[in-house]
C-alpha cells in the first residue's frame, strides 16, 4: 500500500487579531490506497475541519498536504476543483444534489465536467446507480426521493467519476438508522469489493466499527490513531 | 464548452423547475419593456411618420417634379406627361398650376362701398379635378359641400384656412374670409382679370398646403391666369412602392427629363429640420424607453440574485464536486437570457402583429398629424440586442458575486 494522503503539522485558525480560533493544531495523518478511515471525536473537535484540509475543500493556515502526490496547497482555485473533480468524491451530511436535476443528471453532473459525452454519461449514471440500489429512480427528482435514496444518490455520484479516495462527511447523520445502516452497508462495501479508499467523519461509533481504522480528535488534536 | 454544456442544463432545468407563475411574471416584464422600449420612441417617430405620410399622400406624392431653378415654370409639360405616362412604376400623376390671387366674399351683400372688404390672399391651384383625386384623394378631405364636377366651370374648392370659421383657433394670425360656405359665391382678383366662382366644397386636411390652397379646374386656372403654353408649375406622381422612386427619377435623369425640369424623390424633398425633429423624437423616445431598460435589468438582477443567494449553498456544492464557476454562471445568464428572448420575441409579435396594424388603421389624432406606431425592422432588431445585452450583464453580475465566494463557505452558509 502507498500513501494516498500525507498531512504534516496540519493548523487551522480562523478569525483575526484577537479573535482567533485556532481549531487544528498540528496535526499529522497519514492514509493509505484501500483504506477505510473514520474520524471521530466530539462535537467541537476538528473532525470536519480536518476533513475538509484533507478533501481540498478549505487551506490549511499552517503544515505541508500531499494528497495522491499532489502537492494541494500550490494548487489556485480552478486547478483544485479540477483536483477535487479528477480525484476525488464527497457525500455530505445532507446529500447536497442538485435540487433541479434529477436523480441520473445529478449523477451525471461530474462526468459531463470531466468531458464525457453524454450518452456515456448517462449509462455510467445508470450503472452507478443501480449499484447503489436506485433501478428505476433515474428520472425522480430528489425532492420525490427519501433521505436513504438521495443519499445513496450522492454515493452514486461521488462513485461516478472512480476517484482515488472518497470523504463522507457525517452521511448517516440526516438519515433514520436502517437508511444509515444501508449506507454505512453501501461504503463498507464499496471498501472491501472495490478497494475503494473512504474517509469518513462520523459520531456514532457502531458505524465506524467496519473501518479499518479510527482516527480520534480531541481539541484539534489527534489523541488516538 | 464543457462549461457551456452543463450550464445550459443547469440553466434549462431551473426554468423548468421554477415556478410558471413567476417565470411568467418576469417575461411579462421584460415583454413591457421591450414594448416600453419601441412604443414611446416609435409614437414620438410616428407622430411624424404619421405627418410625412399625409404629406405624401395628399399633397407632394412620390416625386415631384418643379420648375428648373432657372425657369419660371416646368418646359414642355405636354411632352413630359406623355413620357411620364409610359413609366410602368407610376400608378398616378397629376398637374397642378398654382398662382396667387385674391379672394373677396360678402360683396354682394355690402352695403357701404367705402367699408372693408371681406378679402383674403390666396395661393389658387389649378388641377384637373379626376388625375388630382387620383392621386390624392382629394375628394376625401371634402368636409362641407362636393368635390368639383371636372364637367362643370365657375366652381371653386376653398382650403379651411382661409375660412374665419375653422381658422378662429388661430386667432388673428391668417387671412380669411367669414361667413363662407357651399353655394356661395366668392370672387378671384388677378391683377386687373377679376372672376366669380361658386363655392363647391371645403377641404381640410391633416396637411396645411392643403388647408392653404383654394382648387380650381385647371382650363379656369390657365384662362384666368393667362397661362395658354399649358407649362405647369408642378407635376407629382405617385410611385407603386416608395421603393421605386429613386429608380424612376434615375430613369427620369437618364431619359433627359432633367432638361426641362428639376426632378426629385419625396425623400430628397423633406426638410431638413423635419428629418432632424425626427431624429431628436428617436433618440429621445430611446432615452425614455432606456429608463424602462434599466428598470428591467434592476428587476433581472433582483431576480438573479435573489436565485442565486438562495441557491448558494448548492454553487458552493457544485463548486466543491469539481463543476467550474463559468457553468454556474452560465446556468445563470442562460435564465436571463431566456427571459430577454421570450420576452423580445413576445414583444415583437405583440408589435408587429398587433399594435402596429392597429395603429396604421387607427391611428392617434394629433393636431397636425395621424400618429402611427413607426417601428422600423432594424430599430426593433438593435433595441432587442440593447435589451439582451443589458439583460445578460444583469443576470451575469449577480452571479459572478456568488459564484466567486469561497467554496467551502457557501457549503457551510457561513459569510
Amino acid at each position: 500500500m502507498s500513501a494516498l494522503i500525507e498531512a504534516r503539522n496540519i493548523h487551522r485558525k480562523f478569525g483575526k487579531g484577537d479573535l482567533i480560533t485556532h481549531v487544528l493544531k498540528g496535526i499529522d495523518v497519514t492514509i493509505e490506497e484501500g483504506e477505510f478511515v473514520a474520524i471521530m471525536g466530539k462535537s467541537g473537535a476538528g473532525k470536519s475541519t480536518l476533513m475538509y484540509q484533507l478533501s481540498v475543500l478549505d487551506t490549511p493556515t499552517e503544515g505541508e498536504l500531499l494528497v495522491n502526490d499532489t502537492d494541494v496547497l500550490t494548487l489556485n482555485e480552478r486547478e483544485a476543483t479540477d483536483f477535487r473533480l479528477q480525484t476525488l468524491g464527497y457525500v455530505f451530511q445532507d446529500y447536497a444534489l442538485v435540487p433541479d436535476l434529477s436523480a441520473q443528471e445529478n449523477v451525471m453532473m461530474p462526468l459531463l465536467m470531466r468531458g464525457d459525452d453524454w450518452q456515456e454519461s448517462k449509462d455510467t449514471a445508470n450503472r452507478m446507480l443501480d449499484n447503489v440500489g436506485l433501478e428505476g429512480k433515474y428520472p425522480n427528482l430528489p425532492g420525490e426521493l427519501s433521505g436513504g435514496e438521495q443519499q445513496r444518490v450522492a454515493v452514486a455520484r461521488a462513485l461516478a467519476g472512480q476517484p482515488k479516495i472518497i470523504f463522507a462527511d457525517e452521511p448517516t447523520a440526516n438519515l433514520d438508522s436502517i437508511s444509515g445502516t444501508q449506507i454505512i452497508d453501501l461504503l463498507t462495501c464499496l471498501h472491501r469489493e472495490e478497494g475503494q479508499t473512504i474517509v469518513m467523519v462520523t459520531h456514532e461509533p457502531e458505524y465506524a466499527e467496519p473501518c479499518d481504522r479510527i482516527i480520534y480528535l480531541e481539541d484539534g488534536q489527534i489523541v488516538q490513531k | 464548452m464543457r462549461s457551456l454544456r452543463i450550464g445550459l442544463l443547469l440553466g434549462i432545468r431551473q426554468i423548468q423547475r421554477a415556478s410558471y407563475w413567476t417565470t411568467g411574471l418576469i417575461i411579462f416584464v421584460m415583454t413591457l419593456t421591450f414594448l416600453n422600449l419601441i412604443a414611446v420612441s416609435g409614437i414620438l417617430v410616428g407622430l411624424i411618420q404619421g405627418a410625412e405620410n399625409a404629406v405624401r399622400e395628399s399633397a407632394q406624392g412620390d416625386v415631384i417634379i418643379s420648375a428648373r431653378d432657372d425657369e419660371d415654370f416646368i418646359l414642355e409639360t405636354p411632352s413630359l406627361m406623355r413620357t411620364i405616362a409610359t413609366y410602368p412604376e407610376v400608378t398616378a400623376y397629376s398637374v397642378r398650376y398654382t398662382g396667387a390671387a385674391t379672394m373677396e366674399a360678402n360683396y354682394t351683400e355690402r352695403r357701404d362701398l367705402s367699408g372693408e372688404r371681406d378679402t383674403a390672399s390666396v395661393s389658387v391651384t389649378g388641377i384637373d379635378p379626376i388625375a388630382e383625386d387620383h392621386m390624392t384623394q382629394l375628394s376625401e378631405l371634402v368636409v362641407d359641400g362636393e368635390y368639383l364636377d371636372p364637367k362643370e366651370e365657375g366652381y371653386i374648392l376653398i382650403g379651411v384656412y382661409f375660412l374665419e370659421e375653422y381658422a378662429e383657433n388661430f386667432g388673428d394670425f391668417l387671412d380669411t374670409v367669414s361667413n363662407v360656405g357651399p353655394g356661395d359665391q366668392v370672387r378671384l382678383d388677378i391683377g386687373d382679370i377679376s372672376k366669380e366662382f361658386i363655392v363647391k366644397g371645403i377641404v381640410e386636411s391633416k396637411v396645411d398646403e392643403v388647408n392653404f390652397t383654394t382648387f380650381i379646374p385647371e382650363r379656369e386656372f390657365r384662362r384666368l391666369f393667362s397661362r395658354l403654353d399649358r407649362n405647369a408649375d408642378q407635376i407629382v406622381i405617385r410611385t407603386e412602392t416608395p421603393e421605386q422612386n429613386a429608380d424612376v427619377v434615375a430613369a427620369m435623369e437618364a431619359n433627359g427629363l432633367t432638361t426641362f425640369a428639376k426632378i426629385v424623390t419625396f425623400e430628397d424633398n423633406l426638410p431638413k429640420f423635419l428629418i432632424d425633429i425626427k431624429n431628436t423624437f428617436n433618440v429621445l423616445g430611446t432615452f425614455i424607453g432606456s429608463i424602462g431598460l434599466v428598470v428591467a435589468s434592476i428587476t433581472i438582477f433582483i431576480i438573479i440574485f435573489i436565485n442565486a443567494v438562495s441557491r448558494r449553498r448548492h454553487i458552493g456544492i457544485l463548486k466543491g464536486i469539481g463543476i467550474h464557476r463559468e457553468a454556474i454562471e452560465i446556468a445563470y445568464v442562460a435564465q436571463a437570457a431566456f427571459y430577454a428572448v421570450t420576452g423580445a420575441a413576445l414583444g415583437t409579435l405583440l408589435t408587429y402583429g398587433w399594435f402596429v396594424p392597429y395603429f396604421d388603421e387607427n391611428p392617434i389624432q394629433f393636431p397636425f398629424s395621424d400618429g402611427i406606431l413607426a417601428a422600423d425592422p432594424e430599430g426593433t432588431f438593435w433595441r432587442f440586442v440593447t435589451l439582451f445585452i443589458v439583460t445578460i450583464i444583469a443576470g451575469f453580475v449577480p452571479a459572478w458575486m456568488i459564484v466567486r465566494q469561497n467554496t467551502l463557505n457557501s457549503i457551510l452558509g457561513r459569510k
